[in-house]
């Protein structure tokens, strides 16, 4: 079977079919953390098919995930590929497509290989264990004497009687649930898994142009939208006129909705020009804060002060103390600013609706639309093409239901696109923060109290609690996390709060190192018993060749820890400061993530979060100013580029044995801290406010 | 007026000179490959060749190429398999240079254009012609890697 054959076949018409629950992709006890962050669904169904082998023995495996540049593709392929004993080729990995595959609550929180990656092992599993059990009749031998390999079932004893699984499932057609204890593969058995792969499976795609992603589908007939969106947060139209717009060479009609204003053209041109003609007054709301009163707001407006972490006695702690620092760190909104500024195509035959969306929740903006319309689910059908880069901005997706109705109105197929400016300005930021933390530690550098309260800003309280705890010894400690106001939008961003709290604490942690005279690595080690913990931070240590955080002639190093999705990391980073000039020469990280099932793209991900978290670190701010976003486009917005990377090496130091958890984000956690620590080391100046180079 | 104009080798027409390259070629011919990052110039994600040079195609008009010869990754070579690839295009598949993989052809783009100016480029010279393109998913590192690679001829068929 070709490869467009099998991803456009029915599962129910392969030979073999693996069904099961759906649930896993966010089991129950995360179903309510997902409800709070995302406002999530429910599945429709709870069971669907994962695995597919079709009769020339090549594999379908579906997920609902989607693909926004952290490789699942590859990595899901490997896992099914290596326990079903077929080739890395034979395998096609189908996402992020509600009429195709399990309801999934949404790509966030690395949670890919963790739970789908395990559902798909354990389905790609029972699969083999059926093809076994067809070998086992056919060749009157126990399974157990039996083997698989490269699309074969082989007798242990006579290698050279192999059948194909072709062969095997010839005039089958086979439903098996997913076994409870399949026999997966041990760490010892793996082929594919672990190994450096060639390439990643959809490399020829994204290197011809031929990957389509949502600002790419172009649908016959399709009208271009051309929103007239308000200047600033907040504002609203007191006069709407359209008339001329409307006359316009190529504009097919305009929309005037109220909260939808759109110009649709036959050419993105004709839209472009059509709403340049448009007349709007918009009345500004006024007395919005600004940026600069950002950091008491923060606190004046915090609320529900949440216990991340609570024992013991602070008072007692800080008595038992020798010294007692307190300091306080504050960090902007910074914007994700994914390439792909995102775009939805919406196409109606009937009351049946079709979306491509590069949303990270294909299944919960299906719900919205299902609702936005008055429609059963079944009716609408959300496609998640490849996604140019996401970092959790592309959860939110409002262009789905704009294009939707427009279509509805127009008749015709209606996308919608941001442009750079919009996709800035529309987009949820990562919150802005402030996070106050007072420490007692005695002689020997022990911490014997801490006090932390993190403000951050937003609606959603996950985003601020996430590696808002310390993972150090602490006998007395009390972690509060409040709920801020939010001038802008702020939503889920790679790693939610966990770089931000990961910033505070760390830099913390270096300050006690001060104040103690001790070496940083040292205080660190002193107050940390988990072998995990201890591990990365010691190998990135001795990787990085620590010695100290003075390197002398402008020169310093830093070194931070921390914890993010179940993945423990360390990072040692050296810089130079010149004048503003702040460069970030080598990062050294180890990471352990238990089980790495793909290192290269474990590498990439790795590689990647680190760029992205020196952007935070050194450059990125949003301002704004009375609802208006200031540095909305990349003329005024910097974000990292290639002279500004440093060499980065990362190590894997987790065990086989331990289960696959996130690679995407942690490498982001401790990177603020290792870098204002070397900015330290450098300069002998403490930067406890992010970026750095406003500061210096 | 409508204008000609040479793509990916073969003649194409555009209704009038003052259209926009980068929409031209993605929403009137469909070459999708060629992307949209900001429209200003600034990310580098719509270089296309004209007459061999790199040149950002969401600052440009049909009319001012018109002459030229425009190549986009589409036209850059077959594609049909890895080893039918442009060496730059085979080298940012070794490398694993790619995350989301958007900004990939304006990259692979731009780093054709300097490799047919300076064929042996060295390393400061390819983060030099690549310092104006943007990758939000961080992949530079594999990036200049696959560049360096290219310029080398390692792995070059
Ligand atoms: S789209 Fe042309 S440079 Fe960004
Ligand atoms: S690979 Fe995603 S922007 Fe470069």
């Amino acid at each position: 079977m070709t490869g467009s054959e099998r991803v456009s076949a029915s599962p129910s018409t392969s030979p073999l079919r693996i069904v099961g629950d759906v649930t896993v992709g966010f089991p129950a006890s995360r179903t309510g953390y997902g409800q709070a962050t995302y406002g999530n669904t429910q599945p429709q169904t709870e069971r669907a098919t994962w695995i597919a082998v079709w009769p020339d023995g090549s594999v379908t495996a579906y997920a609902g995930k989607v693909e926004y540049g952290q490789n699942i593709r590859t990595g899901l392929a490997i896992e099914v590929a290596d326990e079903l004993r077929v080739g890395l080729d034979d395998v096609e990995v189908v996402l992020g497509d509600t009429d195709r595959v399990p309801w999934d609550m949404g790509t966030f929180g690395s949670q890919s290989t963790a739970r789908v990656g395990w559902q798909l092992r354990k389905a790609a599993a029972t699969a083999r264990e059926a093809i076994l059990a067809l070998a086992s009749d056919r060749l009157d031998l126990p399974a157990s004497d039996l083997e698989a390999s490269a699309g074969q079932v082989r007798p242990k004893a006579d290698p050279s009687r192999g059948i194909s699984y072709a062969d095997l499932l010839a005039g089958q057609s086979i439903e098996r649930e997913i076994s409870e204890r399949p026999a997966v593969f041990g760490p010892s058995e793996f082929t594919l898994m672990g190994r450096a792969q060639r390439q990643r499976v959809d490399a020829l795609d994204r290197v011809t142009g031929r990957a389509v992603y949502s600002q790419d589908v172009l649908p016959a007939g399709v009208l271009y939208a051309s929103i007239l969106r308000p200047p600033a947060y907040g504002a609203r139209p007191t006069r709407i006129d359209l008339s001329a717009a409307e006359r316009m060479p190529g504009v097919a009609r305009v929309v005037d909705e109220g909260d939808l204003i759109a110009v649709l053209g036959e050419s993105d041109e004709a839209a472009a020009l059509g709403a340049r003609a448009a007349v709007i007054d918009w009345q500004l709301r006024e007395g919005q804060p600004s940026r600069f009163d950002m950091p008491a707001l923060l606190v004046e407006s915090g609320v529900d002060g949440y216990a991340v972490q609570e024992a013991g006695d602070l008072d007692e702690g800080f008595r038992a103390a020798s010294s007692v620092i307190e300091s306080t760190y504050y960090i902007p909104y910074i914007a994700p600013a994914p390439m792909e500024p995102r775009a939805a195509v919406a196409v109606w035959e009937g009351d049946r609706l079709t979306v491509w969306a590069g949303t990270q929740r294909p299944f919960g903006i299906r719900q919205e639309l299902a609702a936005a319309f008055g429609i059963e689910e079944s009716r609408v059908r959300v496609i998640a093409p490849e996604i140019g880069g996401g970092f959790g901005a592309k959860s939110p997706y409002g262009l789905a239901i704009e294009a939707a109705r427009l279509a509805k109105v127009a008749g015709r197929p209606v996308r919608v696109a941001f442009t750079r400016g919009e996709e800035t300005m529309w987009s949820n930021f990562r919150p802005a923060a402030i996070v106050r933390i007072k420490s007692g530690f005695d002689a020997h550098g022990r911490i014997t109290a801490w006090q932390s309260d993190a403000y951050h800003s937003g609606e959603r309280v996950m985003i601020g609690r996430r590696g808002a705890d310390t993972p150090y010894d602490v006998p007395h400690v009390r972690s509060l996390v409040y709920r801020s106001d939010s001038p802008l939008p702020s939503g889920s961003y790679r790693s939610l709060g966990a770089a931000v709290n990961h910033f505070a604490r760390e830099t913390h942690m270096d300050e006690i190192a001060e104040a103690a005279g001790l070496d940083p690595v040292e205080l660190r080690l002193r107050n940390l018993s988990h072998p995990r913990f201890r591990r990365v931070l010691e190998t990135a240590a001795s990787d990085f060749g620590w010695s100290g955080p003075r390197l002398g002639e402008g020169r310093g190093a830093g070194i931070a820890l921390g914890i993010d999705v179940g993945s423990y990391v360390a990072t040692a980073v050296e810089v130079s400061v010149a004048g503003r000039d702040v460069r970030v020469h080598r990062v050294q990280a180890s990471l352990d993530c238990g089980l790495v099932v793909n290192p290269e793209g474990a590498l990439n991900q790795m590689e990647g979060s680190i760029v992205m978290g020196l952007g935070g670190t050194l450059f990125e701010a949003s301002d704004f100013e009375d609802g208006r976003l200031l540095n909305a486009g990349f003329a005024r917005y910097r974000v990292p580029r290639i002279v500004d990377t440093p060499r980065i090496d990362v190590r894997f130091v987790g065990d086989d044995t331990d289960p696959s958890t996130g690679a995407g984000e942690p490498g982001l956690v401790p990177l603020s801290a290792a870098v204002t620590g070397a900015v330290w080391g450098a300069t002998g100046v403490r930067h406890r406010e992010l970026p750095v180079t406003r500061h210096l | 007026m409508t204008i000609t104009l040479n793509v990916n080798g073969a003649r194409r027409e555009a209704a009038h000179g003052e259209r926009n390259l980068l929409s031209f070629l993605r929403f009137d011919l469909g070459l999708t490959g060629t992307k949209y990052g900001c429209g200003e110039g600034l990310c580098g994600a719509c270089t296309v060749l004209v007459d061999g040079q790199a040149l950002r195609s969401c600052m440009t008009t049909v009319g001012a190429v018109a002459g030229g010869e425009v190549t986009t990754i589409e036209g850059l070579s077959p594609g049909t398999s890895v080893e039918d690839l442009h060496p730059v295009q085979r080298a940012f598949v070794e490398e694993q240079a790619m995350q989301c993989g958007y900004c990939i052809p304006g990259f692979i783009m731009g780093a054709v254009g300097l490799l047919n100016r300076r064929p042996d480029a060295s390393a400061g010279e390819i983060r030099e012609a690549l310092a104006e393109h943007m990758c939000r998913c961080g992949t530079y590192q594999r990036i200049a890697a696959a560049v360096e690679r290219a310029a080398s001829g390692e792995g070059a068929s």
